[in-house]
């Protein structure tokens, strides 16, 4: 017993010793590819949700994504996202009345200066256009809920729903 | 550096030049192998960083295998990659956004580069609702190849082959610590509550049940003490200026000022939550610290020695180390009457313990290269950057 207790603390202790050979040749990748095929996502407040609707305009398009709602002890409110794309095809100005709930009628009017650089938050107005939406001037300090902001290659706007 | 175990009688070197020479050359080739990548970067700069990290870690394991001792090199080693990685991460971040701060419109756009720390965090989350709550990157991006699948892969590999061990071959972050215990002669505070240990467990456990509830990472928003040396939120709020003053007192308190008056490594032992998570790997490692009853003769220098507190007089009573034992190898060197040894479970405890602690140490040492190695030899190069050398 003690004997076949030994062989097998030696046979994992060699194993252990070949996985770390193997660690950088295969072991990191298998993991690595089993982490990005484990069908998990980057939360939504950050991600900013799925893409409900894509509005075209003549040189870019308006991607309107889904509510992300704050869960039940998170902290926050709900917001909806929307994506200027692509950013270095977006006049200067940007002055756009924006149906946010698909109903047909304009929710918000966002204006906003797209010439920042890469991931910074820009000068902009959103106005809400019912009560549905709360009005804020960018840059502010509210959070990830408040934005708007160049990312990557997209200008990315992020209005807050009003709680009432 | 001094050492705790300085105070004690060192052991008599164990091997002559040549064999040990002969025990490095695996090692030596490993090194040769995984610096060969920086070999195919340009600039001098990077070459020069990539032999001294080579030739520096070879170094040490060919001591460690001449003097017998581990923790003494290790040591320096681990130290080493510590205090050099915020070098290299802060300077590329400077590069890349001017700044160490990471502004919310980065962490939307999945720039964070992912910490191991916050694994245990992800874990309720990720199984139930799918939900990654850390804002970087599933795969890796251009602007951010430290996504969270390759970090986790790697982290993963490492956790399988060096369990608990991560936390004294693996985390940059122990190693800043580390250096500033090594650097008191002797330790002003040397008691403590035991109870003290219990802590990492209980942050574990409120940061993983609070960071499940909120859907947001706790202890790196609010209770990391190692943003105050990589990348913390911009500071545009009162919350986020008084998260970064908690990151400041948190990293003067516990990772310079207590490891400088206890030689201990405070924040690993009584802190830190990714610690306490990783013990639970040593479950599963193949390689332990046993204490020989029949030779202990309960001095209590392996628990004096302990960077962690991992071992005390009545776990060595029972044979061993407790569960968040890091095989730093402090004890083994101190203890006099060999009584603390190296081991690998299911053979006896004091069957052939350097073969036990060769095993453990090529695989820790070759996964230890791999990974602190190349931090080592970017921070190196970020240093001879600014002395101009390019």
């Amino acid at each position: 017993m003690a004997a076949s207790k030994a062989i097998l603390g030696y046979t994992a202790a060699g194993l252990t010793m070949a996985a770390a050979l193997l660690t950088p040749f295969l072991l990191m990748g298998t993991f690595s590819n089993a982490v990005a095929h484990a069908g998990l996502r980057v939360d939504e407040k950050y991600s900013g949700g799925a893409v409900v609707r894509t509005l075209d305009r003549a040189s870019y398009k308006i991607e309107i994504h889904q509510p992300v709602r704050p869960r039940l002890l998170e902290r926050g409110e709900t917001f909806v996202q929307v994506s200027f794309a692509p950013a270095a095809r977006l006049p200067a100005e940007v002055d756009e009345a924006v149906d946010l709930d698909g109903d047909g009628v304009p929710d918000v009017r966002l204006r906003f200066t797209a010439t920042g650089t890469e991931e910074t938050a820009l000068k902009g107005d959103v106005t809400a256009l019912n009560p549905t939406f709360v009005s804020f001037t960018s840059p502010a300090s509210e959070g990830i809920s408040r934005i708007v902001a160049r990312v990557g290659d997209s200008v990315v706007v992020r209005v807050p729903r009003s709680e009432k | 550096m001094t050492s705790a175990s300085q105070t004690v009688t060192r052991p008599a070197a164990m091997r002559g030049v040549c064999r040990s020479l002969l025990l490095t050359l695996p090692i030596a080739l490993w090194t040769a192998l995984m610096f060969s990548r920086v070999f195919l970067m340009p600039g001098r700069a990077m070459h020069i960083a990539a032999v001294v990290a080579a030739v520096f870690t070879v170094f040490l394991f060919f001591k460690m295998m001449q003097t017998g001792e581990t923790h003494r090199w290790r040591r320096w080693f681990f130290a080493a990659v510590g205090w050099i990685f915020p070098v290299g991460f802060i300077a590329s971040l400077i590069q890349l956004r001017g700044s160490m701060d990471i502004p919310i419109e980065r962490m939307i756009g999945g720039d964070t580069p992912f910490c191991f720390m916050v694994t245990p965090m992800l874990m309720i989350p990720a199984a139930l609702g799918k939900t990654l709550i850390f804002p970087g990157s599933i795969l890796p991006t251009a602007s951010n190849p430290h996504s969270i699948a390759v970090m986790i892969g790697l982290w993963l590999a490492l956790s399988i082959v060096l369990g608990k061990g991560w936390c004294a071959y693996g985390c940059f972050f122990g190693g800043i610590e580390e250096g500033f215990a090594a650097f008191a002669k002797r330790p002003r505070i040397r008691k403590f509550d035991p109870r003290l240990r219990m802590i990492p467990w209980a942050v574990l456990l409120f940061v993983v049940l609070l960071s499940a509830a909120i859907y947001e990472p706790v202890y790196c928003m609010w209770l990391c003490p190692f943003k105050a040396v990589t990348e913390f939120p911009a500071v545009r709020s009162v919350e986020t200026a008084l998260q970064f003053v908690v990151f400041v007192a948190l990293f003067a308190g516990l990772v310079v000022v207590l490891p400088f008056l206890t030689k201990k490594r405070t924040q690993c032992a009584f802190f830190c939550p990714f610690g306490a998570f990783q013990s639970i790997f040593n479950k599963v490692n193949i390689f332990e610290i046993r204490v020989n009853r029949e030779k202990c003769k309960d001095c209590n220098v392996c628990s004096t020695v302990c960077p962690t507190q991992a071992i005390s007089r009545e776990s060595a009573k029972e044979g061993g180390a407790l569960m968040n034992c890091m095989k730093c190898g402090a004890c083994v060197d101190a203890c006099k009457s060999k009584a603390a040894v190296w081991h690998i479970k299911g053979t006896g405890v004091d069957v052939k313990p350097e073969r036990a602690r060769l095993m453990f140490l090529y695989g820790a040492w070759a996964v230890a290269t791999m990974f602190g190695g190349s931090i080592l030899a970017n921070g190196i190069a970020t240093i001879l950057h600014f002395m101009h050398v390019s």
